[in-house]
């Protein structure tokens, strides 16, 4: 160990390069908004979503407030889906936390899958916001944690912008129409995700959950999503993690063939299993469960978790999907105090 | 009168329609099934939902996975749609009706669906709401239709917590109604904690438990048929 201690910017970035950190970082690629922080600036979450300034200023809460790793944004999974054309939801008429949804969908019938990535993508929706909320996150906490975004994977904003339900079927029915609309949603995606690192981002997590092994085979998964993530990750210069949640044994090699730096797992793989198959070398982030365990366990609960994923072999202890807003302070401080301590 | 022979063969074409994932012949099965005397109750069950029983395993094995599990289901429903306007009401001392649908901030309605579907199968009045639902709509729901059973569906952590108010509200309201929540992020802990009556995780177990109610229908109808020989 240095005398001087890491910063946690300089620990996730280290851990990307695969250099030598002092422990495994305690961070995440996806949201991580809290009621705690939301409560210190007196925002609405269902506001946050369309204001730079206060979606910065909450992200950058979960580091100050529990010295989280990283400050992630956005927090919801609609940014590229209505930049493409699709309504959203953002709930403003209630005070419970729910998270915005896509409410009119931009492709409603077969015929209306061919579609083209719009020239003026960057310039569309909250493409440009999220740009400014980057720039601001980057002068606020940039020089003490890691600036992450995230985009979804092709296949999951194709779930986005076309009927669920059609584009399952499809699939299966009609591979090479999907594949089509996937290797343009990928454009499309190559487009965002870059304009977020030239924003400033430090990673880009690529969360393809649609297409986790509870709903697709893992033979379909190489055959007709692995391409299209292996073109978004080919495009994208700086360090970048996939996501996928649910099953994820029988994926996980490819997972680390797409491209990414890093493959993050949620609660359901089995992580020692995963680190056998996909060797020592490889980054693997996470894998606790964000409510079962951060929000509705007890703390030594929580610190028990955090000493099981670290046992398993993960390189970074990491949340399986979005922190759960309402997470209790105690149990955070819990999971970075855990975390700190830990000695493999 | 079809013969026992040929009856067979019809059951077995619908039973191979749902499990190949194949319309037409589900269809033409069940044309086949009434034109030539079968029970249209015996055709969906030992016919269409017999294939359904297969399909949930092929899904548990493995070898079937969603896209599948959706187009079997769109065959179930070609031949239900014809086999169920000659169905004769079954008197199996299960009647009921159900209000089902997919909770406000989500909407994933495909384990909903598949739920649905096996209610449908059942001979349920379903009340479907739908996707994205405001909570207070499955309590006003319920009032006005007196439905003995509510399914809440979440499919992400992010909305599963609205099920939470849905079933204090629904058990203040009316203490007998019979609650099932079901999606991704529900564990039996939760379903526990809040208080409801049953629980599935994800498609592959609704699919299951479905699959089991509706088994033990087969079962009563069974019996019925025993009692009336």
């Amino acid at each position: 160990m240095t005398d001087t201690p890491m910063t946690p910017r300089d620990r996730v970035l280290k851990l990307f390069a695969g250099e030598a950190i002092d422990r495994p970082p305690c961070f995440s690629g996806m949201g991580n908004v809290t009621a705690e922080g939301l409560k210190k600036f007196g925002y609405k979450f269902a506001a946050v979503h369309s204001d730079a300034k206060m979606m910065a200023d909450s992200a950058a809460s979960t580091y100050r407030l529990f010295g989280f790793e990283c400050a992630v944004v956005p927090f919801d999974l609609c940014v590229e889906a209505e930049a493409l054309g699709c309504g959203i939801n953002v709930y403003s008429h209630l005070e419970d936390i729910l998270y915005p949804t896509i409410k009119t969908k931009l492709i409603n019938t077969e015929e209306e899958m061919d579609i083209a990535v719009p020239a003026d993508l960057a310039e569309r929706g909250r493409v440009p916001m999220m740009k400014e909320v980057i720039g601001r996150l980057k002068a606020d906490v940039g020089k003490e944690v890691a600036i992450g975004a995230h985009v979804l994977g092709p296949f999951t904003l194709a779930g986005q912008v076309m009927e669920l339900n059609t584009l399952l079927k499809l699939s299966f029915k009609k591979p090479d129409k999907i594949g089509k609309l996937l290797d343009t949603l990928a454009s499309a995606l190559v487009v965002i995700a870059g304009e977020y690192e030239d924003a400033g981002a430090d990673y880009i997590t690529v969360r393809e959950m649609g297409a986790t092994s509870d709903v697709l085979s893992p033979r379909v998964f190489k055959s007709l999503i692995l391409p299209y993530l292996k073109k978004v990750f080919a495009a994208l210069n700086k360090d970048t993690v996939i996501h996928i949640c649910g099953k994820t044994n029988d994926i996980a090699v490819f997972m680390v063939e797409s491209g990414a730096k890093a493959i993050s797992v949620d609660q359901k793989n089995d992580i020692a299993d995963t680190r056998k198959k996909i060797g020592d070398k490889a980054l693997l982030f996470g894998n606790y469960d964000p409510y079962n365990v951060l929000v509705s366990g007890t703390a030594e609960q929580v610190r028990e978790t955090m000493r099981q994923c670290l046992d398993n072999g993960v390189s970074a202890v990491w949340p399986g999907c979005d922190i759960w807003p309402t997470v209790p302070p105690e149990n955070f401080h819990a999971m970075m105090d855990e975390v700190k301590q830990y000695r493999r | 009168m079809a013969t026992d022979e040929r009856k067979k063969e019809i059951l077995e074409k619908l039973k191979n329609a749902v499990i190949q994932y194949d319309e037409d012949t589900a269809r033409e099965g069940s044309e086949e099934a009434l034109k030539e005397g079968l029970d249209a109750n015996e055709a969906i069950f030992n016919g269409l939902v017999s294939g359904m029983e297969e399909v949930g395993r092929l899904f548990e094995a493995q070898e079937y996975f969603v896209p599948e599990l959706l187009m079997c289901a769109d065959a179930l429903y070609a031949g239900l749609d014809i086999l169920k306007p000659h169905v004769k009401q079954m008197d199996l001392g299960v009647k009921g009706s159900v209000v089902i649908g997919t909770v406000e901030g989500d909407v994933h309605d495909i384990g909903k669906n598949i739920v649905k579907m096996m209610f449908d199968v059942a001979g349920f009045q379903v009340y479907d709401l739908g996707k994205d639902v405001p909570l207070d709509k499955f309590v006003e729901e319920q009032m006005k239709t007196a439905s003995d059973l509510v399914c809440l569906s979440a499919m992400m952590t992010t909305t599963m917590v609205g099920m939470k108010k849905v079933i204090d509200d629904l058990k203040a309201k009316n203490p007998n109604v019979k609650i099932m929540i079901g999606g991704a992020p529900v564990s039996a802990d939760i379903a526990e904690k809040w208080g409801a009556d049953g629980y599935s995780p994800d498609a592959n177990n609704a699919l299951k438990d479905a699959i089991n109610m509706i088994s033990s229908l087969k079962k009563l109808k069974e019996e019925a048929e025993q009692k009336k020989a």
